[in-house]
């Protein structure tokens, strides 16, 4: 017993040493590319796990340890660094690190008022190393292991072995053919050949041309300064700027603090539907949360009626709105609403017409005279009409949604023991009281957070809104492109990809922090006012 | 709770049950429809198809450009192994939340369900920058890779699962582990061979709400997969109508069916563990 | 336990091989569905060639834009992209394209305003192969004869209408500024006007104007008129176009192989004079880009001068996707096609659409406005000013 004690043990400490090795080296790696912040993560990383792992008043914690430690890298993470985006000005024209940006601007070339072009061979000898030959109209000149040097045209080591005018020998290089160039395209545009004072670079296949490289940078003052027109472009909020107000692309990202946050409060722009749609968010979600949970919960019990037949088959069925991806079912939706076009009015029109010829039929055998109840009836606009669109909204979220419900409702349901039903019938207690008494309230026990969650999911339920509807129909006369049926993550998000100057992503992730603050307070209201977490201490 | 059924109470509940079935299936009926539809297009489609044809169906297993039965294979592959480990994940959280009382135990529920609050979109731009970095380190778990995607799938795997889970495990009572602890059984033995086996329906429910979750997912396998070969089912599909100007309906529609069909074929298997009442001091029924 | 060790280790077995992107030494070439095809030819053709191994990923048009602002600065993008000329506001605004050069006797080879289309503070940056806009489309069994003006138009398609039976004379799908700017510019409206040196001026903004008013009226006269109906999106208009139902819609060149499938006798013309003018229309112009990220960047450039610069590849690429070439050598070849020739005539008054990132504010307000007056729930003059004052105070104009 000692001895499989032992061996769990060291197992564990050999684990554990693997990790940490591990971690040693990812940060070694990290630190190699210069990324300073998150190679400190391995080492605190695997610092806690093996703290946790060893220590036995966190025993409790081990159990967490895996789940954890994905939430933490694969959740936590990107959330904060959606969180650290927002104070950047990331968007179009600042997508790039300051780095990038320099790079590229340095990268670019134009070519001097005597710039010189060369044709040229290329020669590779047996080890694989290259020789170019370069020749303009006055000067040949040979690179050859990193270095330029000047030849003449005439130079014996150039072989023309098969006297076709072209040498394709150079001592005991021979030449590339065409194919074999092409292949190496990529390798020798990298190469910058210096010259007596200039900077030769490929310009195509069979062609190198002078360079020079059209912007200087100084970094002490962040500026660059185009070398062909002389004028000094100093970095503005990440952009170059000349002082005329003249850009160059690209730009780069660069904090801005709180601005995007200030932007959000105090834009017109922002707050003019604001109300409206914040409104709308809420009821939206908590209509949603009713209508599902009551659907979900009142088929879960119709179904796990043991006397029931076809039970399983029944559940299947229910369930198959939640099989197919949510894209497809919302677009054939979609289309199905369609006023003119879509099936469902199609069929109500056709429902009552033959309820209207019955009717008639009825009126005139019967009665001896005409008798009509529906009439002309019109098309139901189901997403041209503000109400009847979120009417849709909420009919398309029940759809997908109660399956869900129904799915947990019959798990949880399972916990509630039989014998407490025993005991409430003996007691005379009726099916409405048994519900109420204590299917309900041992339900809300473990399903109260999940339900708090799914008021939260659809606070944020961009997909259905947009699918369905883009937030459509407009409301008129708002200040901001807005629909009826826009949710705030929908509405603010459009502000920051429609806005004035293409995609704002810094903006766009102030408003997912704005967004996230509102939906957590509310949610943790909730949590107060229910006594969820209450329970938790009281739990035994 | 349930006591036998009179004939009107048979009829009014089947009846209440067709006309649910109605409504969740009538739309997946146009699907089918459009499926066997020769015309691509939904506006004009009836309910059943002047001319059917199997064509589509055809097409989407012979198609070269479209390799949907590798994308149906990946998809099944990272799904399955996704909702294990998910499951695996959050029961093991779960138990700890359930059983032990430690340091930070409220804070850490209570945070759990806070964080999943975050609207995800743009957290797309961070974890396609992380899986990056971490293609550099270890080239088999980078862009483009299904390890890469099950580990970001996995990052959710706690969360509103753990809160399931716990509330499940809070309604076992401790007796059957505590007289198992005197027998000498360490806590992860008692919760090993006692509680899960009591846990089935719940265990069932959370693998069942994963794998779905997992298998239509559709933004981050996107994001992430880079090449069609690796692409999983929901991205394979989204290509057929991502061009405005031109959707392939009936191949959409052909492709939408068959890819319900695995989910349905767990979904039918684990409704055996979501057994009607639970052992109560050890008394079965 | 062990068990779980030995799961992990399958799993690493299980993951399939990384496929970078933008190696150096082999190119990769990002199309939509309806390109790359082709482009796979065209592929298997350079490689037979060079020997240098060409890659088409398939990514869905809509999609490439974002994708490339993600994946392009992190080295793991394309060599060459496919996508529109109204993007350029955006990518080279973030640095994602670089400038492609061509010998002006190849720029004398395509047409004028595609280039200027491609074209960004004098430098070029996409090679354009199709230009596409919108004409009328209508069906020769319901419209014979080629209507005279757009009042003759609408009286036709009154009488065609019966909206009982499914059957409709003329649409223009709905909300979409694309495809009802004609009626904006018959009466000389405009989106952003041009300043001296020809720069388009987001502020002058030319969408409450006279002309723009004056379309917006004529939509809500058809839709008063019982013409226009409210839902009536791509998907319904050539829905019913291909099923025979609708007699005329505004459509572009990427609607006709539905319509040829569907076996309609069709007859592409310019959309007919309204009030004695000849309306204007978008023009897009489809183009190859080369990635300011790419390794191989002389490479990729000897793969779109060598190879896509040609006859053959332009033509094939028409014939997968129906726009008229832009390369004209190419376009000589359809001389005798009917349907090239009725866009053409279309574009003989063509905008090409504005390339400037300020146009995405555009859209929104423009698409809510059009919403409104065909849901009859705004007068299209209030309409139309609203949606001027909504994109102004977008951009921050005064």
């Amino acid at each position: 017993m000692t001895g499989r004690f032992l061996l769990k043990r060291a197992t564990k400490i050999l684990l554990l040493g693997l990790l940490c090795a591990v971690a040693v080296y990812v940060f070694i790696v990290l630190v190699g590319k210069g990324m300073y912040i998150p190679s400190a993560m391995p080492l605190i990383g695997a610092g806690l796990i093996t703290y946790i792992s060893l220590s036995e008043k966190r025993y409790p914690l081990r159990w967490l340890l895996p789940g954890l430690i994905f939430l933490a890298v694969m959740v936590v993470y990107p959330i904060g660094y959606t969180f650290v985006s927002s104070f950047t000005n990331v968007g179009t024209g600042h997508m790039l690190s300051k780095q990038q940006a320099v790079d590229q601007l340095l990268d670019r070339s134009y070519a001097p008022p005597n710039a010189t072009t060369y044709s040229y061979q290329a020669y590779q000898n047996e080890d694989g190393d290259l020789a170019l030959v370069l020749s303009s109209e006055t000067e040949t000149i040979l690179y050859a292991n990193d270095e330029a040097t000047s030849i003449s045209s005439t130079d014996p080591r150039l072989i023309d072995s098969d006297g076709d005018g072209a040498p394709d020998r150079f001592g005991d290089f021979s030449r590339l053919s065409i194919p074999q160039v092409v292949q190496l395209l990529s390798t020798l545009e990298t190469y910058r050949i210096n010259f007596d004072g200039t900077v030769i670079g490929l310009k195509d296949l069979s062609t190198w041309a002078t360079r020079a490289q059209l912007y200087a940078y100084d970094e002490a003052s962040s500026s660059m300064t185009d070398l062909q027109t002389g004028i000094v472009y100093t970095a503005v909020e990440g952009i170059f700027t000349a002082a005329d107000g003249t850009e160059i692309y690209p730009g780069y990202k660069v904090g801005v603090g709180l601005r995007n946050y200030i932007n959000l409060i105090r834009d017109p722009n922002v707050s003019g539907p604001f109300a409206r749609v914040f409104v709308w968010t809420f009821v939206f979600a908590t209509l949603t949360l009713l209508l599902n949970f009551t659907l979900g919960l009142g088929t879960a019990i119709l179904l796990n009626d043991p006397h029931l037949r076809m039970r399983t088959l029944y559940r299947v069925v229910m369930v198959i709105p939640y099989a197919l991806p949510a894209f497809i079912t919302i677009l054939v939706w979609r289309g199905m609403l369609n006023q003119h076009f879509g099936v469902i009015n199609k069929m109500l029109v056709g429902a009552a017409g033959g309820i209207d010829y019955a009717i008639n039929w009825i009126a005139v055998n019967v009665f001896g005279t005409n008798a009509v109840l529906f009439g002309e009836v019109a098309k139901i606009p189901w997403l041209s009409d503000g109400t009847l669109a979120k009417v849709s909204i909420l009919l398309l979220n029940l759809w997908l949604g109660y399956p869900y419900m129904m799915i947990i409702c019959l798990g949880a349901l399972q916990s509630i023991p039989t014998s407490l039903y025993e005991a409430a019938r003996v007691d005379g207690a009726r099916w409405w009281q048994q519900f109420w008494r204590i299917t309900l309230p041992l339900l809300l026990m473990p399903l109260g957070p999940l339900l708090v969650g799914t008021f939260a999911f659809n606070f944020n339920n961009f997909t259905l809104i947009w699918l369905l509807t883009e937030g459509r129909p407009a409301i008129a006369g708002a200040a901001t492109p807005a629909g009826h049926t826009d949710i705030l993550i929908s509405y603010t998000y459009r502000l920051a990809f429609e806005g004035a100057r293409g995609n704002q992503l810094g903006l766009a992730a102030a408003v997912a922090t704005m967004i996230f603050i509102i939906v957590a307070t509310i949610s943790a209201i909730n949590f107060r006012m229910t006594g969820a977490l209450e329970e938790l201490s009281k739990n035994v | 709770m349930y006591s036998k059924h009179t004939m009107l109470g048979s009829i009014w509940r089947h009846g209440l049950i067709l006309m649910l079935c109605a409504f969740s299936i009538f739309p997946v009926l146009w699907i089918a429809s459009a499926s066997f539809n020769a015309t691509n297009d939904m506006s004009q489609q009836q309910l059943i198809p002047l001319k059917p044809t199997f064509q589509h169906y055809r097409d989407l297993f012979t198609s070269e450009r479209y390799n949907y039965p590798l994308w149906l294979w990946n998809s099944l592959k990272i799904t399955i192994i996704t909702a294990t480990f998910t499951v695996v994940l959050a029961g093991l959280g779960a138990y700890s939340f359930s059983r032990f009382r430690f340091k930070g135990r409220r804070v850490g529920l209570l945070g759990l369900l806070l964080i999943q609050m975050f609207p995800q979109m743009l957290a797309m731009v961070a974890i396609f920058l992380l899986i990056l970095s971490l293609g550099d380190i270890f080239p088999w778990a980078g862009l483009n890779t299904h390890t890469a995607i099950i580990l970001v799938y996995l990052g959710g795997a706690m969360g509103f699962n753990t809160w399931l889970m716990k509330g499940y495990f809070d309604t076992i009572p401790r007796s059957l582990e505590e007289s198992a602890k005197v027998d000498g059984a360490s806590p992860f033995q008692a919760f090993y061979k006692i509680v899960l086996p009591l846990a089935r329906p719940i265990l069932a429910t959370i693998f069942i709400l994963s794998f779905i979750s997992t298998y239509s997912e559709l933004i981050l396998a996107s994001i992430l997969l880079r090449s069609n070969d690796m692409f999983t089912l929901p991205v394979g599909m989204s290509l057929l109508i991502s061009d405005q100007y031109g959707r392939r309906w009936g191949l959409f529609a052909a492709g939408a069916l068959i890819a319900m069909l695995p989910f349905l074929i767990v979904f039918i298997i684990s409704q055996k563990s979501l057994v009607s009442g639970l052992t109560r001091g050890s008394v079965k029924e | 336990m062990k068990r779980v060790l030995l799961a992990l280790l399958s799993l690493l077995l299980v993951a399939g091989l990384a496929v970078t992107a933008s190696e150096a030494g082999k190119l990769l070439i990002w199309a939509d569905d309806t390109r790359s095809p082709i482009m796979l030819e065209v592929a298997t053709q350079f490689t037979q060639t060079y020997g240098v191994e060409v890659t088409i990923q398939e990514v869905g048009f809509g999609d490439m834009r974002g994708q490339l602002a993600t994946a392009g600065p992190a080295g793991e993008g394309p060599d060459i992209l496919i996508g529109a000329h109204d993007w350029l506001g955006e990518l080279v605004l973030n640095g994602l394209v670089e400038p492609i050069i061509l010998e002006p006797a190849t720029i004398a080879d395509f047409n004028a305003v595609a280039i200027d289309a491609w074209s960004w503070g004098n430098q070029l940056y996409g090679v354009p192969y199709a230009t596409e806009n919108v004409a009328l489309i209508r069906n020769k069994a319901l419209i014979p004869d080629v209507p005279a003006t757009f009042e003759d138009l609408l009286d036709i398609a009154e009488g065609l209408t019966d909206l009982e039976a499914g059957k409709y004379g003329f649409l223009i799908q709905q909300p979409d500024p694309f495809h009802t700017f004609a009626l904006h510019t018959a009466g000389g409206g405009y989106i952003f006007g041009t300043d001296e040196d020809g720069v388009l001026d987001p502020c002058d903004l030319g969408l409450d104007n006279e002309g723009s008013i004056a379309g917006a009226i004529l939509l809500d006269e058809m839709v008063k008129r019982g013409i226009e109906i409210a839902g009536a999106g791509y998907a319904e208009v050539t829905g019913a176009f291909n099923a025979g139902n609708l007699g005329a819609m505004i459509g572009g060149p990427w609607t006709l192989s539905d319509i040829k499938a569907a076996g309609i006798d069709y007859g592409v013309s310019a959309i007919p004079t309204i009030d004695g003018n000849a309306p204007g229309v978008f023009v897009g112009v489809q183009g190859f880009m080369l990635s300011a990220f790419s390794e191989n960047k002389v490479l990729a450039n000897l793969f779109i001068k060598d190879f896509l610069i040609s006859s053959e590849v332009m033509l094939s690429l028409y014939i997968m996707g129906d726009r008229p070439p832009a390369y004209l050598p190419a376009l000589a070849f359809l001389a005798g096609n009917e349907d090239i020739q009725g866009f053409a005539a279309a574009a003989a008054t063509a905008v090409p659409m504005p390339k400037i990132a300020e146009m995405g504010s555009v859209w929104s307000a423009w698409s809510s406005a059009l919403e409104l007056i065909v849901n009859q729930e705004q007068d299209p003059t209030t309409a139309m000013q609203d949606a001027a004052a909504q994109i102004r105070s977008l951009l921050g104009c005064e």
